[in-house]
C-alpha cells in the first residue's frame, strides 16, 4: 500500500515538477522575447521622438516671423521669441547659437549670450551632415536631454537652432505604456560611475539598481536575470548614447513572477489535482488496508491460537466479499479441528492413543489385515474370591488402581491396550503398530507388570490390604486385526487362534505356580530373554501340543546361579520325558529341596510319583493334556 | 536637387591711372581647400590708391520655377535690382542682411520699383514662400569684378595699369574676403594669372517641395 502510494507520489511529482520548469522555461523565452521587441521599441520611440524635434526645429528654421526676429539682433526679443516656439512644441529646451558656435540665447539658461557653446562636435557633426542636422543626448544643468540641431536658414545659414526634450520620469512612463516594461535611464560617466537619470522604479529600487547592475556582469543587448528588491527581474540593457563605458543605457526589465502568474495559476492547479489524487489514492490504501490488511491480520492471529491448541478463538470479520467468506470458512474449519481434537481426546480414553490415532488415520471400517501380533493376557488372581465382602466402589478403586499402573507399563514399552475384562487386561504389540521386536517387548511388558505390581503390593499391605497376584499369557502369532463389530459400533482388535492361545496360556500359570508364560513362538521371537520350558501341552480344544515356556529375565543378565538352575531342570525335564523317572526324581527333588518355594518343581515330583505307577503308551512323549481351560 | 550655380565672375578694377590704356587683364582662378575650382566666386580688383568710380549699370535678378537667376550677383554699390517674376504663383521676396534689408510681398510680373543697393556688403535673399529658393547679390565699391565659371576661371578686362589687390567672395567663404586679397602689378596691356585658394564652409540641402502648382512661362 505504502509502496503503490510512493509510486503514486513520484510520478505525480515528477510530471509536476516537468511541468513547472517548462513552464519557468517558457515564461522566461517570453519575457526574453518580450525585452528584445521592448528594446526595438524603445528604440523606435527615441527615433520617434527624434524624428518629432526635427520636424518642429525644421520649421521653426523657416519661421518668417522668427527670422524677422532674430533680424533684429536683441537678445530680449530672439530670447523670447524661442520661448514662443519651445511652447508651440512643447520643447524643454531650446537655444539659438552663430555660425562660429557661441550661444545667442538659451531658454534653460537666459542670462547665456555670446558664451562659447559647450558641445562644439555637436554642431560640428551637424556641419557635417548635408542638412546641418544632428541629434543626439546632452547634458545641460545636469540633466538629460534628447538634442537636435538644425540651421537657421535667413534663408542663408546664419544661426544654429537647437531644440530638446527632457529625459525625465515622465519620459520613462511614456515608455513604459508603450512597452509593458520597467524602463530606467543610467548615465555611466567616464569613471564607470552610473547614475540613474530617469526611471518608472519607485525611489528604493532606483537607488539599488546601479548596485545590482555592477553586481552582475552586463552586455548590450543581452538579457539576463537579477533580483532587485527581492523580486525576480528579467532585464536588458540597451545604448541610447554613447557606449558601454560612457554615455546613456537604458535598462528595460520586466519581473519573472509577473510574467509567471499565469503559470503560478496552473502550477497551483496541478498541486490541487496532485493533492486530491495523492488523498484519494491514501484514502484508497486506507480502505484496502481495512478490508484486505485487516482480515488478513485477524486470520493470522487465529492460525496463531489454533497452532498454539486454542480451538475457542473465532475471527470476527463481517466483511461481505471473499475476505468475509474466508474468515466464515476459517471459523468452520475451527470448529472442525475443536469437534475432531475433542472426539480424539475422548478416544484416547476409551480405546488406547495408538489406536485412536489408527482409527482417525483410516477410514474407519470393518474388516481388517493379517498380521503378526503378540498378544498378551493377564489376570489377577482369585479376583472374584478377593472381592467377596468389599463394596463396590473399593472394588472400584482397587481395579482401577491396578489398571492404571499395569496399562503404563504397556503402553511404557510400546504395548496397546486392546481391552478390560474385568480384572484382566489384553494387550497388543504389533498391532496397530508394528516395531522390530514387538515380542521382546511383550516379554519385558510383562516382566515390568510383575514388578508394578510388587510395587503395588508393598503400599496394598502397608494399608492391610491382601496382596493381588498376577497370571500373564504371551503368545506370537499370525492373527486378524481391524475393526470389528456392527456397521454402528467398531471395535479394534484382533482375532484369531493365537489370541486365545494367549488366553489359554494365562490360564495355565496357576497351574505352573509361574507369573509369565510364553508361548514357543514368542520365545523364538524373544530370543534376548532366558526362559525354562514349562511344559508340553495340548490346551483345551485344541489338538496342537504348544511348549510353553517361563522367562526368567534378560538372558545377558541372568545370574549364574539360576541359570545353573534352569540348566539342572532341563535336564530333569528331559529325564522325565524320556521315562527316566529314577533320574528325574532325583533331579526335581534336589532342586525342590534347593528352592521349595518354586511350585514346578513339585509338579513334576507329583507327576512322575502319579506316572510311574501308570501304564503309560508307547508314543508318550511327556504331552500334558488339559481338559479344562 | 543641388541648386545649379550660374557662373559669374565679376572683376572690380579702381583704376588708379584713370587715363590709361585699359589693356591690362587679371585672370583668376579660384579654387577651395580641397582644390577644386569653385563656382560663383565673386572675384574683385581693388586699386591700392582711390580711384574715380565707374558708372553703376542696372541688374535684374529673375525668378524662374521657383529658383532665383542668377544665384549670385556682383554689382557696384548704388545699383538698382529689378526682381521680375517669371513664375504663375506669386513669390515674398525678402532680405534681413544689413547693407539692404526689404521684402516685396507677394507679387506677380515685375515689381514697379527696382531695388536700390547702396552700401557695400553681402544681401542674401530669401523668399517667404519657397524655403529652398536663396540668392546671393555682392555690392562691392570697385567696377573691376567677375563671377567664377565652373571651371573656378573669372577674367577682368580692361584694367589700366597700376598695382591691384585680387580678392575673392563667395556665398560659402570661410572667413573673411579681405584675407583672401593677392597683389598685382599690372603694366599696360599684360596679362597677369592669380591662383587663390579659399576655404568653404559645407553647404547644406534644403529640401524642395516637389512641383505640383507653378512653373515658369515656358
Amino acid at each position: 500500500m505504502v509502496l503503490i502510494a510512493g509510486l503514486l507520489l513520484l510520478v505525480q511529482a515528477s510530471v509536476f515538477l516537468a511541468v513547472n520548469t517548462a513552464n519557468i522555461q517558457s515564461a522566461r523565452q517570453q519575457i526574453d522575447d518580450a525585452l528584445q521587441i521592448t528594446a526595438g521599441q524603445f528604440h523606435k520611440t527615441i527615433e520617434d521622438r527624434e524624428q518629432r524635434l526635427l520636424s518642429a526645429a525644421r520649421l521653426m528654421s523657416r519661421d518668417y516671423p522668427f527670422k524677422q526676429a532674430y533680424a533684429t539682433g536683441e537678445h530680449g526679443t530672439i530670447l523670447s521669441a524661442l520661448e514662443n516656439q519651445s511652447a508651440r512644441v512643447f520643447a524643454n529646451i531650446m537655444m539659438l547659437l552663430t555660425l562660429d558656435i557661441d550661444v545667442i540665447a538659451d531658454t534653460l539658461r537666459p542670462e547665456l549670450s555670446t558664451t562659447p557653446f559647450e558641445f562644439p562636435e555637436l554642431i560640428e557633426r551637424a556641419e557635417e551632415d548635408q542638412y546641418g542636422e544632428a541629434a543626439d543626448i546632452r547634458f545641460f544643468n545636469g540633466k538629460p536631454y534628447q538634442v537636435v540641431v538644425v540651421p537657421l536658414f535667413t534663408p542663408a545659414p546664419s544661426a544654429w537652432i537647437i531644440s530638446g526634450f527632457l529625459i525625465s520620469d515622465v519620459f520613462a512612463r511614456d515608455l513604459q505604456k508603450h512597452t509593458h516594461s520597467h524602463v530606467s535611464l543610467l548615465h555611466v560617466s567616464e569613471r564607470g560611475e552610473s547614475t540613474v537619470v530617469a526611471s518608472t522604479l519607485d525611489k528604493q529600487l532606483r537607488e539599488m539598481l546601479p548596485v545590482e547592475l555592477n553586481k552582475n556582469q552586463w552586455d548590450i543587448d543581452r538579457s539576463r536575470l537579477f533580483s532587485l528588491g527581492g523580486q525576480e527581474y528579467v532585464y536588458l540593457v540597451t545604448t541610447v548614447w554613447g557606449n558601454k563605458t560612457r554615455g546613456v543605457v537604458a535598462v528595460l526589465q520586466r519581473s519573472l513572477d509577473d510574467a509567471l502568474k499565469p503559470y503560478r495559476r496552473l502550477r497551483n492547479i496541478l498541486m490541487m489535482v496532485f493533492l486530491v489524487g495523492l488523498g484519494l489514492s491514501m484514502a484508497g490504501g486506507v480502505f484496502m488496508a481495512r478490508s484486505v490488511t485487516k482480515p488478513v491480520k485477524l486470520l493470522a492471529e487465529g492460525a496463531k491460537k489454533i497452532r498454539e491448541g486454542d480451538y475457542n478463538h473465532h475471527v470476527n470479520i463481517t466483511q461481505r466479499d471473499e475476505m468475509g467468506e474466508l474468515a466464515e470458512s476459517f471459523n468452520s474449519m475451527v470448529t472442525g479441528l475443536a469437534e475432531r481434537d475433542k472426539v480424539r481426546n475422548l478416544l484416547g480414553k476409551v480405546v488406547s492413543p495408538e489406536v485412536a490415532e489408527e482409527l482417525l488415520r483410516k477410514d474407519i471400517e470393518l474388516g481388517g489385515e493379517e498380521r503378526e501380533v503378540t498378544i498378551l493376557f493377564s489376570d489377577v488372581r482369585n479376583f472374584t474370591s478377593m472381592c467377596e465382602g468389599k463394596k463396590p466402589t473399593e472394588i472400584l478403586t482397587l481395579l482401577n488402581n491396578y489398571l492404571t499402573r499395569v496399562s503404563a507399563v504397556i503402553e511404557e514399552h510400546g504395548g496397546v491396550v486392546d481391552k478390560y475384562i474385568g480384572d484382566a487386561v489384553m494387550a497388543l504389540f504389533g498391532a496397530p503398530l508394528k516395531h522390530d521386536n514387538d515380542p521382546s517387548r511383550a516379554v519385558a511388558t510383562a516382566l515390568g507388570m510383575c514388578d508394578a505390581l510388587s510395587v503395588m503390593n508393598v503400599e496394598l499391605v502397608e494399608r492391610g490390604l491382601a496382596p493381588l497376584g498376577v497370571g500373564i499369557g504371551i503368545n506370537t502369532a499370525e492373527v486378524v486385526a481391524g475393526n470389528m463389530g456392527s456397521n454402528n459400533r467398531l471395535n479394534y482388535t484382533v482375532v484369531g487362534d493365537g489370541v486365545n492361545l494367549a488366553s489359554r496360556l494365562e490360564g495355565l500359570t496357576k497351574q505352573y505356580g509361574a507369573t509369565v508364560i510364553t508361548s514357543g513362538s514368542t520365545r523364538d521371537a524373544a530370543a534376548d530373554y532366558a526362559y525354562r520350558e514349562l511344559d508340553r501341552v495340548q490346551v483345551k480344544g485344541k489338538k496342537e501340543v504348544v511348549s510353553i515356556f517361563e522367562p526368567m529375565g534378560l538372558d545377558a543378565e541372568l545370574p549364574d546361579k539360576l541359570a545353573n538352575e534352569v540348566e539342572r531342570y532341563h535336564q530333569g525335564l528331559a529325564a522325565y520325558r524320556q521315562r527316566d523317572w529314577k533320574l528325574a526324581l532325583s533331579i526335581f527333588e534336589s532342586l525342590t529341596n534347593a528352592v521349595p518355594e518354586t511350585r514346578l518343581y513339585t509338579v513334576y515330583l507329583e507327576r512322575i510319583h502319579r506316572l510311574r505307577t501308570s501304564r503309560l503308551p508307547e508314543d508318550w512323549t511327556g504331552v500334558h493334556t488339559y481338559e479344562t481351560k | 536637387m543641388f541648386k545649379v550655380i550660374k557662373l559669374l565672375v565679376v572683376l572690380s578694377v579702381l583704376s588708379g591711372f584713370c587715363t590709361g590704356v585699359y589693356a591690362a587683364t587679371v585672370t583668376t582662378l579660384v579654387k577651395n581647400d580641397k582644390g577644386k575650382p569653385v563656382e560663383d566666386a565673386v572675384v574683385y580688383v581693388v586699386a591700392k590708391s582711390k580711384a574715380a568710380r565707374k558708372a553703376a549699370k542696372r541688374g535684374v535678378i529673375d525668378q524662374v520655377d521657383k529658383e532665383f537667376v542668377d544665384y549670385v550677383t556682383v554689382v557696384k554699390v548704388g545699383t538698382p535690382i529689378s526682381f521680375p517674376n517669371h513664375d504663375q504663383i506669386r513669390h515674398h521676396v525678402y532680405s534681413f542682411s544689413k547693407p539692404k534689408t526689404f521684402e516685396i510681398p507677394l507679387y506677380l510680373g515685375t515689381p514697379a520699383k527696382p531695388v536700390i543697393f547702396n552700401k557695400p556688403g553681402v544681401v542674401v535673399l530669401g523668399c517667404n514662400i519657397h524655403d529652398w529658393m536663396s540668392a546671393y547679390i555682392y555690392i562691392t565699391d570697385t567696377s573691376y569684378f567677375g563671377i567664377t565659371d565652373k571651371q573656378g576661371n573669372a577674367s577682368i578686362k580692361n584694367l589700366p595699369a597700376g598695382k591691384y589687390n585680387v580678392k575673392v567672395w563667395h556665398p560659402q567663404l570661410r572667413g573673411n574676403s579681405d584675407a583672401t586679397a593677392q597683389s598685382v602689378a599690372l603694366s599696360a596691356s599684360s596679362r597677369k594669372n592669380v591662383n587663390i585658394n579659399i576655404k568653404q564652409r559645407r553647404l547644406w540641402s534644403v529640401r524642395r517641395a516637389p512641383t505640383m502648382v507653378g512653373g515658369t512661362y515656358r
